[in-house]
């Protein structure tokens, strides 16, 4: 095998491997959810397929591929078919630059291969909020292709509103690459090693709390949860977007958003929360004599801050009611933007003094 | 967009509440509480199944007597009783025996009754029960067209001892049937 092959099957492999990890997640999800609301409400959540329901989304996968695929008289059929498809690819493309474990290296064939990190390219988080905006085209064509009037009200609703959150998750992450001097995810996290007073949440010169704020409101709203789901707003819309929908193109609206919840739960863990590294120094498995193992250690931390970043969207589900829509966009533009705007600057200037201090 | 809301001056207090989001967190306390304290209301509908109460109004059915034949005398009261109009009374004369009269045929439209036990109340012979059946649902609608020999089936599987069950239902008709019970009977 020559070696540009060699080096395609290694990618290859990666990028099965995550998409796989992608998927099983967002499976894992649509249960999770289910289950922690109904815990939260008092009631069992899904309990009839398999031992507490847990084959719940298996039963949900195989209805969503045998039910009938309708598509409306009069919609634009081209579009009608891409814009689920233009929702769901950018999100996973997006999951290419996430480093998910440390720089841990093998050699195979005498290529060094990084396991955990498919592309280390030195505009990661760029790439991400680029191919993140796609994604409003997917919806907005979704209600426009559909000719109905409900579902273009809805799409026009959830074009606004990631426009203006995606503003602000943008602006809130500016703290960080300030502070980080580069926009590769990989550097990000490497800089954030050593502790948790290092994780860019708490570090000094600028903690950037105020930061993660904003970026956990707008993800909620980028990504059309409760409460900022107005785009579906199942008790005012009939439906949003996607009320013509059905069968598997309403699925992949429904995996577009669940990856998406994963996506930005994956930049948060990387960018506030000091990605795979543990929250004290080093790790432990190093420290009792594997250091070759510290690796498992460091996924773990990565998938504990990912999965907890994930309750907090079940967490904020099951407690808040939805926002009016002019409260929606007052809070974005009056609020949200100006702390994410003060915090650049703030943080501009902590880092300025920090330089000449030292 | 004009803005409707009229401002107020907030509070110190009320001001750090609002940028620390304090209402959304004792919010999040309760709902993370109960997932820890997790206690759940609800039952698992088809395994386990909730006790009904004594006057629980159910399915409607036609009852007989003891030695077999039916209770119902064709007079119509629980047609003209029924608010929804869900009953359709056929009387007749019984054959050879002119001062007594039945009912020949008997339709219920249970898509339309709204279980009320009116029709019960008015019933001057107890022929009408209220069973505890709730199981109803069906896939044609069609099915909930009853007719008589369907309604005294539904009595006769749910009313092994009727006329104990219809006085702990209905206190009330059981009230009205007591002199009716202990009418002497006329000389022959």
């Amino acid at each position: 095998m020559t070696e540009f092959g060699l080096r395609l099957a290694i990618s290859l492999t990666q990028i099965a491997a995550v998409m796989g990890i992608v998927v099983i997640t967002v499976l894992i999800l649509t249960l999770a959810e289910r289950k922690v609301l109904g815990w939260m409400q008092d009631r069992m959540g899904p309990m009839e397929v398999g031992p507490y329901g847990i084959l719940q989304p298996f039963a949900d996968a195989i209805k969503l591929f045998f039910k009938e695929d309708i598509v409306p008289a009069g919609a634009n059929k081209f579009l009608f078919t891409m814009a689920p498809i233009l929702c769901l690819i950018p999100t996973f493309i997006g999951f290419a630059v996430i480093p998910w474990g440390p720089n841990w290296t093998f050699e195979i064939g005498g290529i060094t291969v990084k396991p955990f990190i498919i592309t280390d390219i030195n505009i990661g988080i760029l790439y991400i909020l680029a191919f993140a905006s796609i994604s409003a085209y997917g919806i907005i064509l979704g209600g426009w292709a559909s000719n109905s009037k409900y579902s273009l009200l809805g799409g026009l609703r959830s074009a606004a509103q990631i426009i203006s959150y995606e503003l602000n998750v943008g602006l809130s992450i500016v703290g960080v690459l300030i502070l980080a001097g580069s926009l590769s995810l990989v550097k990000i996290t490497d800089a954030q090693a050593g502790g948790f007073w290092n994780w860019y949440l708490f570090a000094l010169p600028a903690p950037q709390i105020f930061a993660f704020v904003v970026y956990v409101i707008s993800v909620v709203a980028e990504t059309n949860r409760v409460p900022f789901d107005l785009p579906e707003a199942e008790s005012e819309l009939v439906a949003g977007f996607f009320t013509e929908y059905s069968g598997l193109r309403f699925a992949f609206f429904f995996l577009a958003e669940y990856a998406n919840m994963m996506l930005v739960s994956c930049v948060a863990a990387a960018l506030f929360l000091g990605g795979w590294n543990a929250p004290y120094p080093g790790t432990i498995l190093a420290l009792i004599g594997l250091p070759s193992l510290a690796w498992v250690e460091n996924i773990m931390w990565f998938a504990v801050k990912t999965y907890s970043f994930l309750f907090l969207f079940f967490w904020l589900r099951a407690t808040l009611p939805r926002l009016r829509y002019d409260q929606l966009m007052r809070f974005g533009w009056k609020v949200m933007l100006p702390i994410a705007l003060g915090n650049i600057v703030v943080t501009s200037i902590a880092v300025f003094v920090y330089q000449q201090m030292k | 967009m004009a803005s409707t809301t009229t401002t107020r001056r907030l509070s110190l207090s009320e001001w750090f509440k609002t940028i620390t989001f304090y209402e959304i967190l004792v919010g999040m306390k309760a709902t993370l509480s109960h997932l820890l304290n997790y206690r759940p209301v609800t039952l698992q509908y088809p395994h386990e199944k909730r006790t009904l109460p004594d006057n629980y109004r159910g399915m409607l059915a036609l009852l007989r007597y003891d030695d077999g034949t039916e209770k119902c005398v064709g007079c119509d009261l629980c047609e003209a009783a029924c608010p929804s109009r869900v009953i359709r009374v056929v009387s007749a004369e019984v054959p050879g025996e002119p001062t007594k009269r039945y009912s020949k045929e008997y339709y219920m439209d249970m898509t339309r009754c709204l279980f009320c036990g009116m029709c019960v109340d008015a019933c001057p012979v107890d022929a009408l029960g209220m069973t505890r059946e709730f199981e109803w649902a069906v896939y044609d609608k069609r099915q909930l067209h009853l007719n008589k020999q369907q309604l005294l089936a539904i009595g006769d599987r749910s009313f092994p001892t009727r006329e104990k069950r219809l006085e702990l239902q209905h206190p009330n008709v059981a009230f009205f049937n007591v002199a009716f019970k202990h009418v002497p009977s006329k000389p022959d």
